[in-house]
């Protein structure tokens, strides 16, 4: 009891003590500062739009790891966990090398005007790396959780295999496949060490509270990460509260 | 009307088959044999859940052995009953008729008819969660006839029931019996198909 109250606490006092420092008149010209509310905007659209762009993707293949087996099942695994592991920075680094203008990615891209270094869809791009294991994850625990039958008897009632993951399958799993879209917009719109590398600017909310942090100190950059850590706790009660439901 | 030649199918250890039967229009097969016989998954190489490894399946005198289940003239009840736990009792009996594409009349006129058939057309609204195992049951069945289908594999039907359920579903697997309709049940007790059975045959393990 002792030693887990001693990790809540470790947990818990940075975050209450950042709170207790930051004074109210701080925080309010912080909240009416154009520069903070549009990247907190940006932050949460980039990921959002990037959660959605990536489950497109995302949870077909869970299906596929939920529900097959193939060669080599065990490497798709390993390499969807990979995003977790790694270094975010290098995570950065790589993505940089994919979407530079030497790149092939980044060459076709930029024969229609579009630079992608440097942009929102690079920022998107280093969010969802970083964060779409958690949805495949949670989507595949969710599809392996219903059961086949259900799926076989829709097969036996009419039902093609679109039609089932659809009206059987996806329903189903729909608690999983959420969560997985909430941690994963949550993670992504939290993501630094990847997106600083890909797109300084236009500053994401965690690349601005280390630009005010490096350029100006603690205690300008800190009204920020408060007001940022209110708006990812709500998202993360709101998740609660629904898998609670 | 379905015709069986020949039929295998090994999964691990187990080797099912070689099978051979024929089954008319009218008949009421009943299979028994013991658990494991491979009773259950010689009802879904018929459905086309598991694909048949060697032998044939006619229907008609047309080859359906490698035909998805979707495509075949085939329904099936099976022991647990699998109905879908987030759809109501009338999603669930209408489901066939909507991969059909039957049109919203059409599909509640049909759940009328069977609500009224098989005594459930005071649970149409409810949610399948909260239904007792007789009532289950009644709802799977109404599913599995909702498109009339040529064949009518059911899958133990009985097993789960009490003896009270089990007289009430006897009279009910009486009723569904007709003559355009094969069906074919599997159990491994001889005694409850005394009285629905046309035609018996013995699945040996």
């Amino acid at each position: 009891m002792f030693l887990g109250g001693v990790i809540l606490l470790f947990l818990i006092a940075p975050l209450v003590g950042m709170f207790i420092s930051v004074k109210s008149p701080e925080l309010f010209s912080t909240l009416t500062d154009n520069a903070v509310r549009s990247s907190i905007l940006r932050t949460l659209l980039i990921s959002a739009l990037a959660t959605i762009a990536a489950s497109l993707l995302a949870i077909p293949l869970a299906y596929l790891l939920a529900r097959r087996t193939f060669p080599l099942k065990g490497v798709v695994e390993a390499i969807i966990d990979l995003p977790i592991v790694i270094p975010h920075s290098a995570a950065g680094i790589a993505l940089l090398g994919f979407i530079s203008r030497d790149s092939l990615l980044g060459s076709v891209a930029d024969s229609f005007g579009i630079t992608l270094v440097g942009s929102p869809i690079a920022i998107g791009l280093a969010m969802a790396f970083v964060s779409v294991p958690f949805l495949i994850t949670s989507a595949r625990d969710g599809f392996a959780a219903v059961p086949i039958r259900l799926e076989r008897a829709a097969e036996t009632l009419g039902a093609g295999q679109f039609t089932v993951f659809r009206e059987i399958s996806l329903p189903l799993a729909k608690r999983s496949v959420i969560s997985g879209l909430v941690l994963m917009f949550a993670r992504g719109m939290s993501e630094f060490g990847a997106v600083v590398i890909v797109a300084y600017h236009p500053m994401t909310t965690p690349v601005l509270i280390f630009d005010r942090f490096n350029s100006f100190g603690l205690d300008y950059a800190r009204p920020v990460a408060a007001i940022f850590i209110v708006i990812t706790l709500l998202i993360f009660v709101i998740l609660r509260i629904y898998q609670k439901r | 009307m379905l015709e069986i030649n020949n039929l295998i199918y090994s999964v691990g250890n187990f080797t099912l088959g070689p099978i051979s039967l024929t089954l008319e229009k009218g008949e009421y097969l009943a299979l028994f044999g013991p658990s494991g016989s491979g009773k259950s998954l010689f009802l879904e190489l018929i459905s086309g859940i598991r694909t048949v490894q060697s032998g044939t399946i006619l229907f008609d005198g047309n080859e359906i052995t490698y035909t998805p289940p979707q495509k075949r003239p085939v329904a099936m009840l099976f022991q647990d009953f699998a109905l879908f736990p987030h759809m109501s009792v009338i999603d669930n009996i209408t489901f066939p008729l909507k991969m059909r594409g039957y049109t919203a009349d059409e599909k509640r006129k049909r759940a009328d008819e069977l609500g009224g058939y098989l005594s459930i057309d005071h649970l149409m609204n409810r949610s399948v969660e909260g239904l007792s195992g007789g009532e289950k049951q009644r709802v799977a069945l109404a599913r599995a006839i909702a498109c009339d289908p040529a064949i009518l594999l059911l899958d133990e039907p009985l097993s789960a029931l009490d003896q009270e359920l089990r007289e009430e579903a006897i009279a009910l697997l009486t009723l569904v019996k007709s003559s355009s309709r094969a069906i074919i049940h599997v159990t491994h007790n001889r005694d409850e198909i005394q009285e629905l059975a046309t035609r018996t045959q013995y699945f040996k393990s």
